[in-house]
C-alpha cells in the first residue's frame, strides 16, 4: 500500500484539541512559511513602490533623496518573490503551466501575468527611463565589466540630448501612473487568493485584499525608512531630516488607516459572532497569543502609532537624534508586526479545523524546505541583491545629472555627486 | 538620420522587446500546452482516459462467483447476503488473476467482531453482541459465515 | 548608405516576422501528428463519458461504523499511510444533558480514529449518558459548483462530463490552493506524489461497470451508487431519493453538493 521507497509520510500526530478531520491532522499547516512569506515580499514591493510614486506622480519634492532607493529595493525585492513560491510547490518543475494555461477563474492564475507585467512593463522600465541617461554618462566613464554592463544597460540608445531626457521622464511619470494600480494588483490578488476562500472563515471575507494592500503599503514605507537610515549610516552621511519626516508622516496615514481596518475586521467578527466565531476566537487567544497580541498589535500596530503619532503633534519640540530613534524602532516594529500579521493570517487560518470543532499546534522545525533556516535566508537574499544594486546604481563615484525634475542644491542627501 | 518608424530611438528599442517577448511567450504556448488540453474542458482530456485504466484491488462480488457458486449462492439465501465476499475476505483482485490458498485472506473472526460487538453508535435495528458475556471462544463454532444462523 | 543599410535592417526584419508566422502552424501539425502516434490507446472501450452521470449517497441510518469502507478505499486507490483519506468515517456522540440543567442536549463529541479503518473501539462513557450516537461516512460531495475546480490555477482539478471530480496527476502542480478551498476537508496533499488527491469515485472501477470500493465492501448499503443517466426506479439510489428527505453539508456555502445525506443530525459539519 505505502510506497516502500519513500517512506517519508508524517505519521506522528500534530498536537491538537477537539476534533479535526483527518486530513488535517498532518505536523505542518499545508501553507507554511514560504506562503506567509510570498505576501511579506510582494507588500514589500508594493509599498516601496507607491512611496517611489510620491514623487513621480504626486510631486512630493521632500521624498526625491529615497526615490532611487525605493524603486531598487522594490526591484530588489521583487526578484526573490517568486522562490517562495517555486520552493513550495510540490512540482516546480510544472510552474510554467500556470502561464500556459491559467485557469482563469482562479486567482493564483494571474500570478504570472501580474508577476511578469509589473516586473518588466512597471518597474524595470521605469527605471530603465529612470536611469538611461545616467547609463549612457556611466558607460562612457567607467572601466572595465562594470563599464560594460553600463553599455548593455543602454540597450545601444546613446542619446543624451535634453529632450530625450524630457521624453524619458515623461514615460517615467505615464509609467508610475500606471504602476500605481498594477502594484496594488500585485498585492491585492494575493489578499484576494485568501478572501475568496469562503471554506476557511478566518480567511473569507471581503476586507482581506484590503487589509493586505494597506499593511502591504505601510510595510514598504517602513521598508524605506529602513533602508534609507541604514545606508545613510554605513555611507556616514547625516540623514535628510526633511524626508525622513515626510516619510514619518506618511507612514503614521498609512498605518493609522490599516489599523483602523483591521479593527474594523476584529469589531466585526466579534460583534457579529458568527458560526466559527467561538473556535477561532480560542485559536486566536491560545496559539496565536504572541503573534497576534504581542507581535501584530502591540509591537506592530500600537507602540509605532504611539511614536508616530508623537511626532506629528510635537515634531518640533524633539530634537533630531531622538527624531531619528523613534522614526528607526518604529519602522523595525511595523516591519516585524507586519510579517506576524501575514503569519497570523496564513498559519492562524490553517490551525484550527474547518470542522469548527478543533484547533491544532504548529511547532516550526528548524532545517528543511519550510523552516526556519529557510525563511532566514529569504528573508536576506532580498538585502544581499540590493546591496548589488546599490554599488552599481547608486554609488557615490559614480557622478550622475541627476534625475529629472532637477534638485535645489542642498541637504546632504544619497544622491551621487554631481559630476 | 532617418529614423525608422519616426520613433525616438529608446522608444523603439523598447517596443523591440516587448513584441520580442510576446512573440517568445506565444511559441512557448505553442509546444508547452499539452495536445489534449481543452478537448472536454479546462483541463487535458487524456487525463480521463489515465484515470479510467488503473488497476484494480478489489475484484467485486460478481468475480467471486465464477469459481466459488455454492458460497455465493448461500450467502446470497441467508442473512449476510448484503455483504461483498470481499468485505471480510479482503481484496481479490490478485486471487482472481492467480488463484491461490495464500493471497486472500481467509478471515478471522476479528472481522466477526468488527460489525457485530455492541456499541451504542450502532443502530437498534443491527444485531449486536457484547463478546465477553456472549462466548469468548470462535465464532465459527455456532455460526456458519455465510448462512450466520445455521449451525455447523 | 545609411538609408540602404536601414532598408534592408527592416527588410531583413520583416522576412523573419514571416518566416516565424509561417513556422508556427507547420510546427503544430507536426506536433499533433507525432502526439496522435504517443497518444495511449489504453482508454476503456466503449466508454463514453457524456453517457453517464455517476452520483453517490450515504444513509447514515445504516452506518455502523466497521469502517470496512475506509480501509478498502486506502487499499484499492494506494493511499499512503498516515493522516492522507480519501474517505472516513466519523462518530457522533451526543451525552444527554445535566439533570436540573434546563439544556436539551449536553455536549457533542466527534471523533474518527485513524479515519475509521480499523473501526471503532466502545464509546468513552456508558451507553447509559449517550441520548444519541451515530457514525457518518464522509467522501467528497460532489459539488455541483466546486470551489475546489473553481480554485485550481492549471486546470489539474476538473468536473468530468459523468459527474466524478477528479484530478489530473501529471498536470497537478502542488500549490494546495484546492485543499484549502474545500470546506469538507476531503483533499490531501500526498507526500508520495506531491499532488493533491482526493476520492475519485473509483472511476478506474466504475467506468468499467463495477461499483467503487466502499460501496463494494459496505455491510449494510449505507453507501450508495448509482447512474442517474441510466437508472430504473427500483434502482437503489433512485430508491433513496424516493425514501427519505436528505440534507447536504453546510449549504450556506452555496456549494451544492451532489452527495446527500439521510439521518445525520444538525451537528454534523
Amino acid at each position: 500500500m505505502t510506497n516502500t521507497l519513500t517512506n517519508i509520510v508524517e505519521e506522528v500526530m500534530p498536537h491538537f484539541e477537539g476534533y479535526a478531520y483527518p486530513n488535517e491532522a498532518t505536523l505542518q499547516p499545508l501553507w507554511s512559511v514560504l506562503i506567509v512569506l510570498y505576501p511579506y515580499i510582494t507588500g514589500l514591493v508594493a509599498g516601496a513602490f507607491i512611496m517611489a510614486s510620491l514623487v513621480r506622480v504626486f510631486n512630493v519634492k521632500a521624498l526625491e533623496p529615497v526615490y532611487r532607493l525605493s524603486m531598487l529595493t522594490a526591484f530588489a525585492f521583487l526578484l526573490c518573490a517568486p522562490l517562495p513560491l517555486l520552493f513550495h510547490l510540490g512540482h516546480p518543475e510544472r510552474c510554467f503551466e500556470v502561464m500556459m494555461t491559467p485557469h482563469l477563474t482562479s486567482p493564483m492564475a494571474i500570478f504570472g501575468f501580474v508577476y511578469a507585467w509589473y516586473l518588466m512593463a512597471v518597474l524595470l522600465l521605469e527605471l530603465w527611463f529612470d536611469y538611461r541617461r545616467d547609463f549612457v554618462a556611466w558607460s562612457e566613464s567607467t572601466p572595465g565589466f562594470q563599464g560594460l554592463l553600463y553599455r548593455l544597460f543602454t540597450v545601444g540608445v546613446m542619446d543624451e540630448s535634453d529632450a530625450s531626457v524630457q521624453l524619458d521622464h515623461k514615460i517615467g511619470h505615464i509609467l508610475s501612473v500606471v504602476g500605481i494600480p498594477s502594484a496594488f494588483l500585485l498585492h491585492g490578488y494575493v489578499g484576494f487568493i485568501f478572501g475568496s476562500v469562503k471554506a476557511n472563515p478566518w480567511w473569507g471575507n471581503v476586507l482581506m485584499p484590503i487589509i493586505f494592500i494597506m499593511s502591504a503599503m505601510v510595510s514598504g514605507i517602513a521598508l524605506c525608512v529602513f533602508n534609507y537610515m541604514v545606508l545613510t549610516w554605513i555611507r556616514r552621511k547625516t540623514v535628510d531630516m526633511k524626508c525622513l519626516d515626510v516619510m514619518g508622516m506618511y507612514l503614521f496615514y498609512a498605518l493609522v488607516v490599516d489599523a483602523a481596518i483591521e479593527a474594523l475586521d476584529w469589531i466585526h467578527r466579534i460583534y457579529s459572532a458568527e458560526e466559527g466565531f467561538q473556535v477561532m476566537q480560542y485559536m486566536a487567544r491560545e496559539k496565536l497569543f504572541y503573534t497576534l497580541s504581542l507581535g501584530q498589535v502591540a509591537c506592530g500596530t500600537l507602540i509605532p502609532l504611539f511614536l508616530l503619532g508623537l511626532l506629528q503633534l510635537i515634531r518640533r519640540r524633539v530634537p533630531e537624534i531622538q527624531r531619528r530613534r523613534m522614526y528607526f524602532s518604529s519602522a523595525m516594529l511595523i516591519l516585524i508586526g507586519v510579517l506576524a500579521m501575514r503569519w497570523n493570517v496564513v498559519i492562524g487560518g490553517q490551525l484550527f479545523s474547518k470542522s469548527l470543532r478543533g484547533v491544532m499546534g504548529y511547532k516550526m522545525e528548524f532545517t528543511g524546505l519550510e523552516g526556519w533556516l529557510m525563511g532566514g535566508v529569504l528573508l536576506c537574499l532580498p538585502f544581499v541583491i540590493l546591496t548589488v544594486f546599490v554599488k552599481l546604481f547608486l554609488s557615490e563615484r559614480l557622478p550622475t545629472g541627476g534625475h529629472v525634475p532637477p534638485r535645489d542644491a542642498g541637504a546632504q542627501t544619497l544622491r551621487p555627486a554631481r559630476s | 538620420m532617418r529614423r525608422v518608424f519616426q520613433m525616438p530611438p529608446q522608444l523603439f528599442r523598447i517596443f523591440l522587446l516587448v513584441v520580442g517577448v510576446v512573440v517568445a511567450y506565444s511559441i512557448a504556448r505553442y509546444f508547452l500546452t499539452p495536445p489534449s488540453f481543452g478537448e472536454y474542458g479546462w483541463y487535458r482530456g487524456a487525463a480521463l482516459a489515465e484515470l479510467a485504466t488503473r488497476d484494480r484491488v478489489y475484484a467485486g462480488k460478481k468475480a467471486c462467483e465464477e469459481c466459488h457458486p455454492d458460497e455465493f449462492q448461500k450467502l446470497t439465501k441467508h442473512e449476510h447476503k448484503s455483504l461483498a465476499c470481499e468485505s471480510c475476505h479482503g481484496p481479490g483482485e490478485g486471487h482472481a488473476d492467480d488463484p491461490r490458498k495464500d493471497n486472500i485472506d481467509r478471515s478471522s473472526f476479528a472481522a466477526c467482531l468488527r460489525c457485530h460487538e455492541a456499541n451504542p453508535s450502532r443502530p437498534k435495528w443491527h444485531k449486536q453482541i457484547v463478546s465477553k458475556d456472549h462466548y469468548t471462544g470462535k465464532c465459527t463454532e455456532c455460526h456458519v459465515p455465510h448462512s450466520p444462523s445455521e449451525t455447523p | 548608405m545609411k538609408n540602404k543599410v536601414s532598408r534592408r535592417n527592416l527588410l531583413g526584419r520583416i522576412g523573419a516576422a514571416v518566416a516565424g508566422l509561417l513556422a508556427a502552424p507547420a510546427a503544430k501539425a507536426a506536433k499533433t501528428i507525432t502526439q496522435k502516434v504517443l497518444v495511449s490507446a489504453n482508454a476503456p472501450k466503449d466508454y463514453d463519458p457524456s453517457k453517464h452521470r455517476w452520483v453517490m449517497a450515504v444513509d447514515a441510518n445504516r452506518c455502523i461504523g466497521c469502517g470496512f469502507c475506509a480501509e478498502a478505499c486506502k487499499k484499492e486507490n494506494h493511499v499512503p499511510e498516515g493522516p492522507y483519506f480519501r474517505t472516513w468515517v466519523e462518530r457522533y456522540i451526543i451525552t444527554k444533558p445535566k439533570p436540573g440543567s434546563g439544556a436539551a442536549r449536553g455536549e457533542t463529541l466527534v471523533d474518527c480514529p485513524d479515519g475509521g479503518i480499523h473501526g471503532y473501539p466502545e464509546a468513552p462513557m456508558p451507553k447509559e449518558e449517550i441520548q444519541h450516537s451515530f457514525f457518518v461516512p464522509k467522501l467528497c460531495n460532489l459539488c455541483k459548483h466546486s470551489p475546489c475546480v473553481q480554485v485550481c490555477p492549471v486546470g489539474a482539478t476538473f468536473d468530468a462530463p459523468d459527474g466524478a471530480v477528479l484530478i489530473d496527476p501529471k498536470y497537478c502542480i502542488g500549490c494546495g490552493f484546492c485543499i484549502q478551498a474545500c470546506p469538507y476537508g476531503c483533499r490531501f496533499l500526498s507526500p508520495v506524489t506531491k499532488t493533491a488527491e482526493k476520492c475519485t469515485l473509483c472511476y478506474h472501477r466504475i467506468t468499467r461497470g463495477l461499483k467503487p470500493a466502499c460501496v463494494e465492501v459496505c455491510p449494510t448499503q449505507a453507501r450508495i451508487f448509482g447512474d442517474l443517466k441510466n437508472s430504473k426506479p427500483d434502482d437503489p439510489i433512485q430508491q433513496f431519493y424516493q425514501n427519505n428527505l436528505v440534507t447536504s453539508l453546510k449549504p450556506h456555502l452555496g456549494t451544492e453538493p451532489r452527495l446527500f445525506y439521510a439521518g445525520i443530525d444538525k451537528e454534523v459539519r
